[in-house]
Order: structure tokens, then C-alpha cells, then sequence
């Protein structure tokens, strides 16, 4: 048979973002794929290396649309390790809370994704609701909805308000009252099991060879999670478990989103109830004169779709000599993504890319 | 997981008989948060026009504009933060720099137009602008725009706590009230290095001081300097603007300090202390600086007085390249500053160290020469090609009450005790007056009597026309008054010096002051003449102003010397007298009265020199 | 063989010219000649560092140099133990005007799209790597666009054209 080339995307409605695949296909059989990212690129990393510290921290967020809190974390982890910063005791549980509250608005994201890519347009509709709840919750703690601009380095930027705990236990208790729902119409639907098993597998061989993280990793029974790993934050302050399955195709994957949204929401109840009082910032240098020593660190959170790194340079100036972030979308949305489709379905193209959780914004930067 | 099912999906159909959850925009609105981060709203009334929020914003989209309406005072500028829409990214970090709060931002997030000129915009509050903040009644969501926005709805603003600025200076060490009264050992210990930096690191550059110095030092650049821990550096750039750093860095009187746009939520950087370690931690100016005076001119200038002016006048001569001799009746530099300020806040050797380099660089002082006794003042006309006056106020007024004459007068106290042998004081010693100079001379009197008197009940009290509110002498120098504990008499006026037989004092009579200005601001004292109060002492001391004594100039020249309405030496923009080449500065010439604006004075005078004697 | 200690001793004897540290918190610092980084990463590789987090480079433009930054580490065993975990960071040096390096795809799968996206911002050369091409960018630059002599203020001035700015208007409606 004759071999085309498919362009996939940007403009599909199966892609999610700015993001294209090229695909040689026979009859509807993908043979190679090639991934073809830089419609986001806005050199945000170029830009950095001109902006002084502290003003870098509003323009990190925005590399990842769908998840801004963990980029925010990783660039004050970056510079607090640079910096030599200590952070208060409360601030770590802020930024827990916070982090976890990120992870379920950003699993509820996807799940509208997915499902929306699926065409379970019911259940796109409801993860998008209650993702907006999560946003109302954000709002009232940091004042944006979107980009929420609050962990800095030195702590986060303002305490909880007033009665914030009650009305966050308020709405997860309510998105999760729905669960069931979710499970009925979505996750024991057999439709959407025969959609997704078997479909995108990645051996744990595989994963493993290709700097797989996050759920791609966990869904193949590797139990990383670099809040476990590596503990930051106040991960290591309460029990919690790394939700795992074992097939590593996209039902396995999306089943490991679903656990961990839950797991993050029992998390958030546990950090609440054995939360430290006392003050959530640490005053940083005046921001006109701020000078960073001389060095160079790694550092690593867990993303709500795998290892999120930073590699922070500082010359000893008042801006970043060098900065490099390690995200997750980075090998799964290139590597790991041109391998599950190899010898896919064209109709499995959308279903794979998404249930590999890529971000498009993220992987150009 | 449970088994997949097809027939428990249709659980979902329910949902049909459910209210909707979205909201019916415009008729349905969503309140946003209390932290909202919209639109800004900034009172023109706090705000300083200092640029903070320009510079700490990421995208550039504030820019400071300047505002005609506004008139520029010390500590102010008529300029107002404008914002870019198009560029605003609403992260609020000019919130969290603004030092008086005066920025923060509104729940409004609406503004659709076709005209990109409406997204630029200078915002303003409530408070001052009527025409675009209207009531809750008034307000419609279908208007809403930057300039249809709703009264009182403040979202995300300023909290000290999480400000990006430290309000608290760095302390500075200091002997504690009960040790210092008992001598005269320098009551402000000074920075260390490590303390010095800490503080420098708190200046924001926003340099509202700048415009408030009336010698125009750098002062940011020599606080950043301080900062990168290169204090040779920081005393450059200071000496470039004032030759005085030891001097000033221990009395200014800091109108720097006033301006600093930390002032309103927290402490001013202490800008005067910063001057003072920079002086104080170079130990050999000359060294350090590498300053040499310009190319000689050939042409000569005579400066009576090495006070601030006079030294001042010097040192900008000398780098001009002229030659200079300077003339003083005392035995060494520094003028009223040598003899008039307390040991505890200006020992001897940090005038001497900056008297000592202007010496260096080729300035000769001739002292114990007074003009006019020792030397004639026509002399100096004939000999220099220009005469500097910067004589300052040398004479100390008297309340001339009844039996005044027996009393101190504030300067003959202050010289004796710091230059000659201290004045022998009583147990009881009343100080009438309530300036700086009677500050000095009431903690002088208190810690003579410590040393005088070991072990014996003494006291110091002032009795001043002012009340506490109106007092001149600066809030920290009645502090440390307070401290040390000298009594205050406010609001009382003296009436007469009381004598025993003997002829020795007893007390002074004072009268209760009515008011002490009359309607038009101008010194007149009204009395209440009936309520009347004596306070017993032994020993009085008037330290209620000083006059100046330009009795050194001849009869014939003096009466063409001009004054202005505040009797003061009348100077053109050259610093020239109404006599020609006779040019003056200082406290004859100033209504502030301090060394830095007599060095603004000096400088003045210098340039003017140079200008005049290269035009004729 | 799990001991960072062991293993840095091991280091410095079997290959020339490495300079091995470990730093505060335990991570270890390498930094070595672009000759040894194959056999290098492929002996780190079987000690255990079986995760290649990142390939970064940073233009050390007054030293004359670019740097290549190799982040490893290593996966948990599928039991969960995470008390073992190995961290490491080398750094190997390239001449600016000459950089040029072999790819260590085959070691590690996962360097190829950073190893393309370096050699597209940087211009570092990577022998044996399969393909070179564009990753992020559309034009072409005048110098690789996140060295630190590309200009990006000047560039956009003389590429685009000057966007005027915006003046307020009076009175806004």
C-alpha cells in the first residue's frame, strides 16, 4: 500500500493545544510519527536570563497553561537553593495544599481532555465545572484564576483568608461526592474501556529507557513519584500512597489520573488537619538589589504529569545566568509519543497523545 | 475497579431534570474574590510618584508620567504610575513594592474597547475621582470599563508582611540613656560592615532623597555602593557633592531621611548613618580617593570662616584649580561645628579628619586670624581676587529679662566646655530655650554635673515659649533629652531672673504662653500675664538663638550690603553679595541653617566664582 | 552498589581526569573531558544512574566555552524503596567556536530531542545523532538564539517592525 504524510494537528479537533504530529500512514495504520512542537515557543528561558529574580517569578507560570503552580514551585525551589533561603514550616503545608489543589484541577482538566476527545461530552462537561470550582477556591486564595502568581521564593504570598480551609473541604467534598458519577458514566464505562485498553501501550521497559515519569511510569507499576522520591514541600509530613497500574496503555494511565486526583484530595484533608501555625514568608532581599552566589542546582518537583526539573545557573548577578526547565511533556510528548504511535490506529492518534498527558506549552517553553 | 458496564453509564441521564450551573452572563454575575487581582486603583493623595512599581514591573507596561496639576515638593514628585493594559500581566508586584500603599488593585476586570488608546490609563481612586468611580446604584456591568468602575471595591492590596521591602532599619547601636549621661563619649556607636550593608541593601533607588538633599548628593549610588561592600567607592562619590562626609555624617539634619519613600510604613533608610561608615571606615581619605585639586588658575580666594561653607567653598575652589586661603579666628577647623556641637554626637577628630583633607589637597587655613582684628578686610580685597563670607551665626541672643545679665549664654557655654575648660555648673540648672542648641546645652549641663558633682541630686530643666507640638529642636534630639532625664517646662515664657542678696541666682520667674506666632506666622509672643510660675536653680543658661556678626566688614562697604526680607545676606544665582566679588554662604545667607545647605551654598559660590572671575 | 562514596573513588581511579565531589546534600558533582563522556556515562549507567533527567547547556561566553550538563539519576525499584536514589550532575566543557561532542543516544534514549534542541539554540554539534533538524524555532538566526551574544531586544527591532506605542487617551470612555 502507499505510504501518505498526515498532518495531525495544530487545527484537530482530536489535539489538545498547539501541537502537530507529522504521520506517515498506511491505509489508517501510523508507520512513523514525528513530533513537531514550537508553536509555543516564546523563549521563555532566553527571556529569563534578562529579568532580575524576582520578576522572572510572575512569567514562570506561564509555560504551563494547564498547571502554572508547579512551575511557580520549581523556580523558588530553584532559587531558594541557590539563594540559601529557608522557608517557614506553615509555608511548606501552603505550598502542599496548594500544589495538591493544582494536581486536582489539572487531573480535571485533562479528564476534559480526554473525555471530550473520546466524545463523552457529559462527562467533559462536568470535570470542566468542577474544575472551575477549584479555580473559585484559587481565586480567593491568590487572586487570579488561571495564573495564580503565589509561591515565591521565600514562602507563598499570602496566608490562607479567613474560612478559606472550610470552603476548600467544602467543594472537594462536593466534586467528590461525585465520583460515582464519574466512575458510572466514565471510568467502568465499557465503552471507554474498549476506546483506551490496549490502546498507546508503553512497556515499563520502555518507560523506563525513555525517561518516562509521572503517570506513563506509574502506569506500568513503577511506583515514582518524586513527592515520595525526594520529598519537598510537606510531602514527608503525612502518609499517603502512589496509586499504580499495570498495563501501561492509556486506560491504565487514565485510571492512575483518576486514583490520584482522590489520593490528592485525602492528601489536602491530612496536611489541613496537622497544619503548623506561624508565618508563611520569609522576607527575600530587596528585590532592586538582589544578588544570588555564585552556583548551580538541579531541582525536581512532581508535576501533575511527572518529574518537573529546573536547571538554575546563577553567575552571581541579579538576574539567572542560565535557566533550563525539565518537564515532564518534554520526553513523553517527543519520545515517548513517537514510539506509542508507531503501528496505531490514525482514529488512536488523539486518544494516545492525551492519555499521555502532554502539554504543548510546556514541552516549547 | 469495578466491572465495566454499558447499562450504568445511562445513570447520567438524570441529569437532564437538573438546574444548570452555568451562569446567565450579564443578568447572573460571579462576585469576585476578596483578593481579586484587577484594574488598579491608586490615591494620588499617598501616592510619591517614587517609580517603584515602573521598576519592579515584568512586562514594563508602568510608566511614571508627569502630572502638570501636581506641584513637585521634597519627598514628592508630580509624576503618577500610568498603566499599559495591553502589557499588564496582573501579578501585582507593584502592589507589594508600593512603600506607601498608595497602589493596589480593584475587583473590576472588565474594559472592551476599539480604541487602544483607552487601554492606556493613569488610574486614580475613589477618593479623587468623581467622574469614573461611580455608587453601587449607579453602576451597570453593560458600562463597565476602566472608566465606568464601581466605588469601593478593593481586591488584591498591600500588606506589610509580605511587602517586598524590609520597613525595619537596621538598629543602630547606641549607649543606653543611663551610661551615656555620665560623660561625653560618642553617644552613636556606628555600623559594623556587616550591619552597614544590611541597611544600604533596604534602599529601593527610587531617589526622592535626591531631590530632597539641598547639596544633591548621589545617594543612591553611594548606598549601593555601601551595599557591594566598597565603602572607598561610596566616599567618592559622596565627596564629589560634599567635602564634609565625617562631619555630616554624624549632624545633618537629613532631609534626605524625611523624603525616603519607606518613611510612611516603616523606617526611612538611615541614610546619614550610611554617610557616617563610609567616612569612618576609610581610614585615609587621601589614600583611598586619589583626588588632586584641578590646573591652576593662578587666581587666589580668600574664604572667611572654615565652618561648612567655608570649607565647603574651599574644597570646590581648590578642584576648580584656584588657590585658596581660608581665614578663622579659632585655633583649628570647622567653625560653629567645632565649637557648638557636644562631644557626643561630634568629637573632635572626625572634624579634624575631613578639615584635614582639605588641607591635603592644597588649601591653606590661617587660623587664629580673625579679619577684621588681625588681618583688614580691605587687605583681602587687594590681595585675592575674590572674598568668600561664610561667618555663620556666631552670637548668642539673650531673652534680656530682667537681671539676664546674669546669666550663660548658650555659645560661650558650648565653646568652653568643648574647646577650654568646662564651665563649673551648679545642682540646679534651668536652660531657657527649646532648639537644638538648647538640647545640647541642657545634656551638656546634665553630664557636667554628673562629673562635677558624683553622688549629688542635680537636675536640668528647660523652659521653652513652645509647646511640645511646636518645638523646634528635632523629635530625636527631645527624645534622648527626655531619656537622660531633663524636665520640660513647655509653653512657659521667662519673666525674670530671680537673685538672693548676694547677688546669686535663686530661680526664674516664668509667665504661661498665650500663643507664640501671630496670625500671619511671624514671632510674637503673647503672654498670660497673671499665671505665673517660679522654678528654682542656681545656674541659668539662655540658648534661645543665635545672631550673625559681620562687624569685620567695614563701615563703608557694610551699608551697601543688601538684605533680604528675612534678614538674610542677599546672593544672586552666582552667590554674589550686592557687593562686587564679595560672595557669601551658609547660615548668613540660608533660612535652613544647616552644614548641607551651606554646602549647597559653598558650591554655589564656587562655581559662581569661577564664572565671574573667567568673565572678567 | 548503591554507596556515592565507594563509587567516587572508583571514579577518580578508573578514569583520567575526572574531578569528582560530592556536594552538601549529597549529590554528586562530575565534570570531565568531552573524550570521556561515552565510556564515563556508560560505566555511571551500569552503577545504577539508569534516569537521564536532562541534557542542558549554558554558554559560558567570557570563558570561551559552552558547558554540557548531564542530570542523572536513578529510578526506585519497582518495590517503592526510595532511601537509595542516586543523584548526579556532570559537566563537561566544549570549546565555544569548536562545539562539537558525540551524542549519547545510544546510552540514552531519551537525550535525543534535548541533544536536537541544543544543537538548534546553541549550535552544539552532536555526532551520530540521527536527526539534526529544526526542534522549536522557524527562521533562521544569525547566531543560535540562546547563545549569549544574540541580542533578542536588537533582533526584534531590526526584524520586526517598531510596534509605536500606545499615548493615553483623554479621558478614556
Amino acid at each position: 500500500m502507499r505510504e501518505l504524510e498526515l498532518y495531525f494537528g495544530p487545527q484537530h479537533l482530536g489535539m489538545v493545544g498547539n501541537f502537530s504530529i507529522t504521520l506517515q500512514v498506511e491505509g489508517d495504520r501510523v508507520v512513523k510519527a514525528d513530533a513537531n512542537p514550537g508553536f509555543l515557543h516564546r523563549g521563555f528561558e532566553k527571556l529569563m536570563e534578562q529579568r532580575s529574580w524576582i520578576k522572572n517569578f510572575p512569567m514562570v507560570c506561564r509555560m504551563n497553561v494547564v498547571e502554572p503552580d508547579s512551575m511557580e514551585m520549581i523556580y523558588a525551589m530553584g532559587v531558594e537553593k541557590l539563594a540559601g533561603i529557608e522557608v517557614p514550616e506553615r509555608a511548606q503545608f501552603v505550598r502542599s495544599i496548594y500544589l495538591e489543589l493544582a494536581r486536582v484541577g489539572s487531573h480535571l482538566f485533562g479528564l476534559w481532555a480526554y473525555a471530550n476527545m473520546l466524545g463523552f461530552d457529559t462527562v467533559a462537561q462536568w470535570a470542566m465545572y468542577h474544575r472551575d470550582l477549584v479555580l473559585d477556591l484559587f481565586e480567593e486564595l491568590t487572586g487570579g484564576r488561571v495564573y495564580h502568581i503565589y509561591i515565591w521564593p521565600g514562602g507563598v504570598r499570602r496566608d490562607f483568608p479567613a474560612g478559606f480551609e472550610k470552603r476548600m473541604v467544602e467543594t472537594l467534598h462536593s466534586i467528590g461526592g461525585c465520583v460515582p458519577d464519574y466512575d458510572d458514566t466514565f471510568f467502568n464505562n465499557s465503552l471507554f474501556r474498549s476506546r483506551a485498553s490496549g490502546v498507546g501501550t508503553v512497556t515499563r521497559e520502555q518507560a523506563l529507557r525513555m525517561g518516562g515519569s509521572g503517570q506513563v511510569l506509574r502506569a506500568t507499576g513503577v511506583p515514582f513519584d518524586v513527592r515520595k522520591a525526594e520529598p519537598y514541600a510537606a510531602y514527608s509530613s503525612v502518609p499517603w500512597e502512589v496509586p499504580t497500574r499495570e498495563k501501561g496503555d492509556a486506560y491504565s494511565r487514565i485510571w492512575v489520573v483518576r486514583d490520584e486526583m482522590i489520593e490528592s484530595v485525602h492528601m489536602i484533608f491530612k496536611l489541613l488537619d496537622s497544619m503548623p501555625g506561624g508565618s508563611v514568608y520569609t522576607r527575600i532581599p530587596n528585590p532592586f538589589k538582589w544578588r544570588i552566589p555564585e552556583g548551580d542546582a538541579y531541582v525536581r518537583c512532581e508535576s501533575s504529569r511527572g518529574e518537573l526539573g529546573l536547571y538554575l545557573v546563577s553567575d552571581g548577578g541579579d538576574k539567572p545566568y542560565r535557566a533550563h526547565f525539565r518537564t515532564p511533556s518534554y520526553p513523553h510528548g517527543l519520545t515517548v509519543l513517537e514510539h506509542a504511535l508507531e503501528g496505531a490506529n490514525i482514529s488512536d492518534v488523539g486518544n494516545i497523545m492525551i492519555s499521555l498527558y502532554v502539554v504543548a506549552p510546556e514541552i516549547d517553553r | 475497579m469495578a466491572r465495566p458496564s454499558l447499562l450504568k453509564p445511562f445513570r447520567a441521564v438524570r441529569f437532564l431534570f437538573r438546574k444548570p450551573r452555568t451562569l446567565r452572563y450579564p443578568f447572573q454575575l460571579k462576585e469576585p474574590a476578596a483578593r481579586y487581582r484587577g484594574f488598579h486603583l491608586n490615591d494620588w493623595d499617598l501616592c510619591t510618584g517614587c517609580g517603584n512599581c515602573a521598576d519592579i514591573c515584568p512586562n514594563e507596561a508602568i510608566e511614571m508620567v508627569p502630572q502638570p496639576d501636581l506641584i513637585p515638593e521634597p519627598g514628592t514628585k508630580n509624576e503618577r504610575p500610568r498603566l499599559d493594559y495591553g502589557r499588564c500581566c496582573f501579578c501585582g508586584l507593584c502592589v507589594d513594592i508600593c512603600p506607601p500603599a498608595s497602589l493596589r488593585l480593584s475587583r473590576d476586570y472588565f474594559h472592551i474597547h476599539f480604541d487602544p488608546g483607552t487601554f492606556v490609563f493613569t488610574p486614580r481612586d475613589e477618593k479623587t475621582d468623581d467622574s469614573n468611580f461611580v455608587p453601587d446604584e449607579g453602576y451597570s456591568v453593560l458600562k463597565a470599563s476602566l472608566s465606568h468602575r464601581k466605588r469601593d471595591y478593593e481586591g488584591f492590596s498591600s500588606d506589610l508582611d509580605y511587602a517586598l521591602f524590609d520597613p525595619q532599619r537596621v538598629e543602630m547601636p547606641e549607649l543606653p540613656p543611663e551610661e551615656r549621661k555620665k560623660s561625653f563619649i560618642e553617644q552613636v556607636l556606628g555600623y559594623s560592615r556587616e550591619q552597614a550593608v544590611r541597611e544600604a541593601e533596604r534602599c529601593l533607588e527610587c531617589r526622592l532623597c535626591e531631590e530632597a538633599c539641598p547639596a544633591g548628593l548621589r545617594i543612591s549610588e553611594y548606598v549601593e555602593a555601601i551595599y557591594r561592600d566598597e565603602p572607598e567607592e561610596s566616599l567618592r562619590i559622596i565627596l564629589e557633592d560634599n567635602p564634609i562626609p565625617s562631619i555630616c555624617g554624624r549632624i545633618c539634619m537629613k532631609h534626605c531621611e524625611d523624603a525616603c519613600s519607606l518613611r510612611f510604613r516603616g523606617e526611612s533608610v538611615a541614610i546619614r548613618w550610611l554617610k557616617r561608615f563610609a567616612a569612618d571606615s576609610v581610614r585615609s581619605f587621601r589614600d583611598a580617593l586619589e583626588a588632586s585639586p584641578g590646573e591652576p588658575t593662578g587666581r587666589r580666594i580668600a574664604v572667611v570662616g572654615a565652618g561648612p561653607s567655608g570649607l565647603s567653598a574651599a574644597y570646590f575652589l581648590r578642584l576648580l584649580g584656584h588657590g585658596v586661603t581660608v581665614f578663622d579666628e579659632r585655633e583649628a577647623g570647622g567653625g560653629i561645628i567645632r565649637t557648638g556641637p557636644p562631644r557626643y554626637r561630634l568629637p573632635m577628630e572626625s572634624i579634624d579628619r575631613d578639615v584635614d583633607y582639605i588641607a591635603s589637597l592644597g588649601v591653606e587655613f590661617r587660623f587664629n586670624t580673625r579679619v577684621g582684628r588681625d588681618i583688614r578686610f580691605a587687605d583681602l580685597q587687594n590681595d585675592f581676587d575674590a572674598v568668600f563670607i561664610g561667618t555663620g551665626y556666631t552670637i548668642s541672643r539673650s531673652t534680656r529679662v530682667e537681671n539676664a545679665d546674669r546669666c550663660l549664654l548658650a555659645l560661650d557655654f558650648l565653646e568652653r566646655n568643648k574647646t577650654g575648660d568646662p564651665v563649673k555648673v551648679t545642682t540646679e540648672v534651668i536652660v531657657i530655650g527649646g532648639g537644638n542648641v538648647a538640647m545640647d546645652v541642657a545634656r551638656e549641663a546634665l553630664r557636667l554635673q554628673y562629673i562635677q558633682h558624683p553622688g549629688v541630686e542635680c537636675s536640668v530643666k528647660t523652659v521653652s515659649l513652645e509647646d511640645w507640638d511646636q518645638m523646634p529642636a528635632t523629635e530625636e534630639e527631645i527624645r534622648e533629652a527626655r531619656e537622660e532625664g531633663i524636665v520640660f517646662n513647655p509653653a512657659w515664657g521667662p519673666d525674670m531672673v530671680l537673685l538672693d542678696g548676694g547677688g546669686g541666682i535663686i530661680g526664674l520667674q516664668c509667665k504661661k504662653v498665650r500663643s507664640v506666632f501671630d496670625g500671619e506666622g511671624r514671632f510674637a509672643p503673647t503672654f498670660y500675664e497673671e499665671q505665673k510660675m517660679v522654678i528654682p536653680g542656681s545656674m541659668i543658661i539662655e540658648a534661645i538663638g543665635q545672631g550673625a556678626d559681620l562687624s569685620f566688614i567695614p563701615e563703608e562697604l557694610l551699608k551697601d550690603l543688601e538684605y533680604t526680607p528675612r534678614r538674610k545676606v542677599s546672593v544672586d544665582e552666582n552667590g554674589m553679595t550686592s557687593i562686587r566679588g564679595i560672595f557669601a554662604g551658609g547660615d548668613i545667607v540660608n533660612v535652613n541653617m544647616d552644614a548641607v545647605t551651606a554646602i549647597r551654598d559653598a558650591r554655589t559660590a564656587a562655581e559662581g566664582i569661577d564664572r565671574w572671575l573667567a568673565g572678567r | 552498589m548503591r554507596d556515592m562514596g565507594t563509587l567516587l573513588e572508583q571514579l577518580t581511579s578508573t578514569f583520567d581526569g575526572v574531578r569528582a565531589r560530592l556536594d552538601d546534600d549529597g549529590r554528586m558533582r562530575l565534570e570531565a573531558e568531552k573524550e570521556s563522556v561515552m565510556s564515563l556515562l556508560s560505566f555511571l549507567r551500569d552503577s545504577g544512574f539508569d534516569f537521564l533527567q536532562m541534557v542542558s547547556c549554558v554558554d559560558w561566553i567570557d570563558r570561551g566555552s559552552m558547558e554540557l550538563v548531564y542530570v542523572l539519576s536513578s529510578y526506585p525499584s519497582t518495590d517503592g524503596g526510595s532511601g537509595d536514589l542516586l543523584y548526579c550532575i556532570l559537566k563537561v566543557e566544549l570549546p565555544r567556536d569548536r562545539a562539537r561532542t558525540v551524542s549519547v543516544i545510544p546510552l540514552y534514549e531519551c537525550a535525543e530531542p534535548y541533544e536536537r534542541e541544543i544543537h538548534e539554540l546553541f549550535g552544539v554539534d552532536f555526532h551520530g545523532h540521527p536527526r539534526l533538524t529544526p526542534l522549536l524555532l522557524e527562521r533562521e538566526y544569525p547566531v543560535p538564539p540562546f547563545r549569549k551574544d544574540f541580542d533578542t531586544r536588537k533582533y526584534v527591532s531590526d526584524f520586526f517592525d517598531s510596534i509605536p506605542p500606545v499615548e493615553e487617551e483623554g479621558g478614556a470612555q
